[in-house]
């Protein structure tokens, strides 16, 4: 007999948008759908905290709580709430058809998000992905007049569909083999046909990394956080990538990546490519938005070496640069969208230290942070994630760190410098500047004090993460088909 | 009292930045300015008590010391230590800040309080690089101290600064992430023989002397120390960010903020490892022979003014660079003093550099010419400079070249034989500049009139005068004093607290 765990937070999200549902059948009001959907997300923060309620009994557990799972977890629900403050602006209140749907879809993606973070079986992990998947594309989709929105979902959509398909293709490989659903990684040196096992291990690696968005699986990123809103870009580049590089994690988890094997390989190739291939197309970008999907993208490959360090920091550090790096993403797409919402182009931003200080201050800050420059907190999240791969020598992905982050800190810095200095001759702007609402003002003002004061004092945040586990995936007691 | 005067000493500039940024919000020059003034004057008066203390404990050893958790779980403390070396270095910092606060004035007329904030938290960070010996706060201040600098040259900086502080802030920055992998190597190589994280400065040392990978942990500090003095190959930033920097960034760039990489190489380097530094030195004197020549050589054609003393800069600095890794102790003494006098002269000559250029409108020396007559006083000034950096005896910066030729000498006649010869070559662009700059018939209507120096200016040239004669005249309280304490003998303080 084994345990299996509802998470609190599942419940809670679960829940929560059959009553959002409800309340839309009666009458559509998109502050209080807001509003609802806010209360929501605070109650399953809330829940996380408790101890779980529902514990049920049977032979096939399909979720665990650990500390892993609720810190994530906790990571995922913050981000929504950042974006449903920065989402009541411009773009989705002017649609009145569709508003009410944005908040729901906004809890259904968590939902999906929560529910990969602590799922331990294969299906399981699978729903909460195909929830997170499917809300993100009605999220894309759904300002239906626009082009660029439909390109966006398109490609998202197929892309999306491929990376599922070679992840169930690989999961059932592996299932072939193992004759289990457990979502850990299989031991590949016992199995009958270790070819069949390792093709399983690496087609799911694959179907990761696309939904991760790592370089070579990364094309659709860019394209996709230019075609769609502010919030929902902030939603695919931080949340989606919180939940798949949670559940990752466990899935690896159970082995030891510092042997050298086919799969670690391919997660080294990857991590290297990441780096230098994110920096060096957010380099060339003229298009802030596709300069943050260059971005999110290295940051990704910079994820991908903690994840190779697995001791002592391994964890903990990842877990520290995900906080990290959800704070100052979600920091420069709220600005974005509070202060310069068409300010697609990067030259729109010339001048803004002059016609808005603290703004530009604020933005200034978050891109300091994602360069890992002291004091902002992505400088301990980088110092952290180093010691992790200095501690377990892998002095390849070091190299190609420091490389990539000089790299990377060439295009953060020039958007300060473009700030900082008037617009060139001749150039003439379209962007208007806009008045960030109240909410985002906030918003803005929370994230930029958390990364000024988790920078200078990072050690609650060490201590939380330091204390961070990933226990190992149970092995079911009938998990064989007979 | 002495217990929280390190912290202080951080932490009053920053705060009195603050305070000016404040006072500078409703657009007025003269509150930032005053504000950032007393802060400085504050921070000097610290430091007067400090070294007070400091010199009835003795000479030699650690002075001070200040402790406290930061980070537990992982080992780092804000840990604060003092030594001879230090105490030289803050006083240098402290006296080159005073002319970038006062001489300001005038250049930046909008948005003062901002400035006087960048530039007191520069200073704020160049004193914790100074005094912090907790690898990770060292390494917190090293990188925090560039980031202001950036600000005040983008904003307040000439033509082309764009691309210069993007340079400026890729080398450092690069080479300063190398530094991180080595400290991190450093730190877990420790854990591994002790099984106790840590950052600690004294406790490291010990595992630095013994561990096999020495050799490749201090190359990593090597070159970030190297970018930041600037070494020859590492100096191409160097010159661009000199020329395209406002006056008070290039002084503090080329007085202090240079002085923080020799001050690196011979904590973190010779200090540290002092086996591999021994294998290593042949080729960093080599290195430092070759930056002296080459780039007295590039000085001699330039005809920008502050490209000139840029490059003059970057020479003298070959000397540091020699001494340090001479391995003797009069050599090491030599690059002590090359570090407080270069400070004091360089500084001084970018402070008439961009005196020359306010009142002319350019840099160009092929416009300027005949200012005898104009500008006396000012000239005379600028002789006196030019003669302190061409190495005049009777002023400081002879003392630190011939002791570091002194120290080579023991090590390598034919190192000694070129580095000597660069001070012909120093000679020849020192006066090169005089000759064109101050003598010869007027080329140029000045932009502005030429007139009297103001007293700010007399005051501060007059200032660093004083201290080089007296430095050339009398070095010994100064060699005496700034001698590094080893990271090996316990601090005085230290034991005081336990």
């Amino acid at each position: 007999m084994s345990f299996s765990f509802l998470p609190n937070a599942v419940l809670v999200l679960c829940l929560g948008s059959l009553v959002q549902l409800a309340a839309i059948s009666w009458r559509r009001h998109v502050a209080r759908d807001a509003v609802l959907c806010v209360i929501v997300l605070l109650a399953s923060l809330a829940s996380i905290m408790l101890p779980t309620f529902l514990i049920m009994t049977g032979s096939l557990p399909l979720f665990s709580s650990d500390s892993w799972g609720s810190y994530a977890g906790a990571l995922i629900i913050l981000s929504v709430i950042a974006i449903v403050l920065m989402s009541r602006h411009g773009a989705i209140s002017a649609d009145p058809s569709v508003n009410s749907e944005y908040f729901i879809l906004l809890t259904l993606a968590t939902l999906g998000g929560v529910a990969m973070t602590c799922a331990v079986n294969v299906i399981s992990f699978f729903l909460g992905l195909e929830t997170l998947s499917l809300s993100l594309l009605g999220l894309i989709a759904f300002r239906n007049e626009r082009l660029d929105a439909g390109e966006a979902a398109m490609k998202y959509l197929l892309l999306s569909g491929v990376a599922s398909a070679t992840l169930i293709f690989g999961f059932a490989l592996i299932f072939a083999e193992t004759g289990s659903l457990r979502f850990a990684m299989p031991d590949l040196s016992h199995l009958p046909e270790p070819m069949i096992g390792t093709m399983g291990v690496i087609l799911v690696l694959t179907g990761m990394f696309f939904k991760l968005s790592a370089v070579p699986f990364h094309l659709w990123l860019a394209d996709v956080l230019e075609g769609t809103t502010i919030p929902v870009a902030s939603l695919v580049a931080v949340t989606s990538k919180i939940a798949l590089f949670a559940a990752m994690l466990r899935y690896f988890s159970s082995v030891n990546l510092g042997v050298p094997s086919a799969q670690v390989n391919e997660i080294l190739i990857v991590a290297v490519l990441s780096m230098l291939g994110g920096n060096l197309m957010a380099v060339v970008q003229t298009d802030l938005r596709r300069l943050l999907a260059g971005s999110s993208i290295a940051h990704v490959g910079y994820l991908l070496v903690a994840f190779l360090s697995p001791q002592p920091f391994g964890v903990a550090s990842a877990a520290f640069y995900l906080a990290a790096y959800a704070i100052s993403t979600l920091g420069v797409f709220a600005i974005m969208n509070g202060v310069l919402p068409q300010g697609r182009d990067i030259r729109e931003w010339h001048g803004l230290f002059r016609r808005k200080p603290a703004a530009a201050l604020a933005m200034s800050i978050m891109l300091i942070s994602l360069a890992g420059i002291p004091p902002a907190v992505g400088f301990f999240a980088k110092f952290y994630i180093v010691a992790a791969g200095v501690s377990a020598h892998q002095i390849l992905l070091l190299f190609v760190l420091i490389l990539s982050s000089t790299i990377g800190l060439f295009y953060y810095l020039r958007l300060i410098l473009i700030m900082l200095t008037p617009a060139p001759e001749g150039y003439v702007s379209r962007a208007e500047l806009s008045m960030p609402t109240p909410a985002n003002a906030t918003l803005i003002a929370v994230l930029a004090c958390a990364t000024l004061v988790l920078g200078i004092v990072p050690g609650a945040l060490v201590d939380r993460s330091q204390g961070i586990v990933v226990t190992p995936v149970p092995i079911p007691v009938h998990s064989t088909i007979p | 009292m002495m217990m929280f005067a390190l912290p202080a000493l951080v932490l009053i500039p920053f705060l009195g930045g603050f305070a000016a940024w404040i006072a500078g919000l409703r657009g007025a020059t003269r509150p930032a300015w005053a504000v950032s003034l007393v802060t400085l004057i504050l921070m000097l008066l610290v430091l007067v008590n400090v070294t007070l203390a400091s010199l009835s404990a003795g000479t030699g050893g650690w002075f001070a010391h200040f402790s406290m958790p930061w980070i537990p779980l992982l080992g780092i403390n804000l840990r604060f230590d003092l030594d001879g070396l230090g105490l030289v270095m803050l006083w240098l910092n402290a006296l080159i800040s005073f002319p970038c606060a006062l001489l300001s004035a005038r250049n930046v007329s909008e948005r003062a309080g901002l400035f006087h904030f960048l530039l007191l938290s520069t200073i704020a960070g160049i004193n914790g690089v100074f005094m912090a010996t907790d690898l990770f706060l060292f390494f917190f201040f090293w990188e925090l101290m560039l980031l202001p600098l950036f600000g005040i040259i983008l904003i307040w900086g000439d033509a082309g600064r764009q691309r210069a502080v993007l340079k400026f802030f890729l080398f450092t920055q690069g080479s300063g992430l190398l530094m991180l992998l080595a400290i991190l190597g450093l730190v877990i190589v420790n854990a591994q023989r002790t099984s106790v994280i840590t950052f600690d400065y004294f406790l490291l040392s010990q595992t630095a002397m013994i561990t096999p990978v020495a050799g490749v942990l201090m190359l990593g500090f090597f070159l970030a120390f190297a970018v930041k003095l600037p070494m020859v190959p590492f100096h191409a930033w160097l010159p661009d960010t000199y020329a395209a920097s406002p006056a008070a960034a290039s002084i503090l760039l080329s007085g202090v903020l240079a002085k923080t990489g020799g001050y690196g190489m011979i904590r973190f380097v010779v200090m540290l490892f002092p086996g591999p530094a021994a294998h290593l030195a042949p080729v960093a004197m080599t290195l430092g022979v070759v930056g002296i020549l080459y780039c007295a050589w590039l000085a001699v054609a330039q005809s920008d003014i502050k490209r000139l003393i840029a490059y003059s800069s970057i020479s003298h600095l070959g000397f540091i660079l020699l001494g340090v890794f001479s391995g003797t102790r009069i050599g090491m003494e030599g690059a002590i003093a090359q570090m407080v006098a270069h400070g004091l002269s360089t500084g001084a000559l970018f402070v008439i550099a961009g005196l020359l250029e306010d009142r002319l409108g350019t840099r160009d020396m092929a416009k300027m010419g005949g200012l005898w007559p104009a500008m006396p006083q000012f000239s005379a000034f600028a002789m006196f400079f030019a003669a302190a950096s061409l190495g005049l005896p009777g002023l400081g910066n002879f003392v630190g070249e011939f002791l570091v030729l002194m120290g080579t000498w023991q090590v390598s006649h034919t190192m000694t034989f070129f580095a000597a010869a660069g001070l012909v070559l120093s000679s020849v662009y020192s006066l090169t500049m005089m000759l064109r700059v101050f003598f010869g018939p007027r080329r140029s209507e000045a932009s502005s009139p030429l007139g009297a120096l103001s007293v700010p200016h007399v005051a501060v040239l007059g200032v660093a005068a004083l201290l080089l004669l007296a430095l050339g005249v009398y070095p010994q309280p100064v060699l005496n004093l700034s001698v590094p304490a080893s990271p090996h003998s316990v601090s005085y303080a230290q034991e005081q607290a336990q």
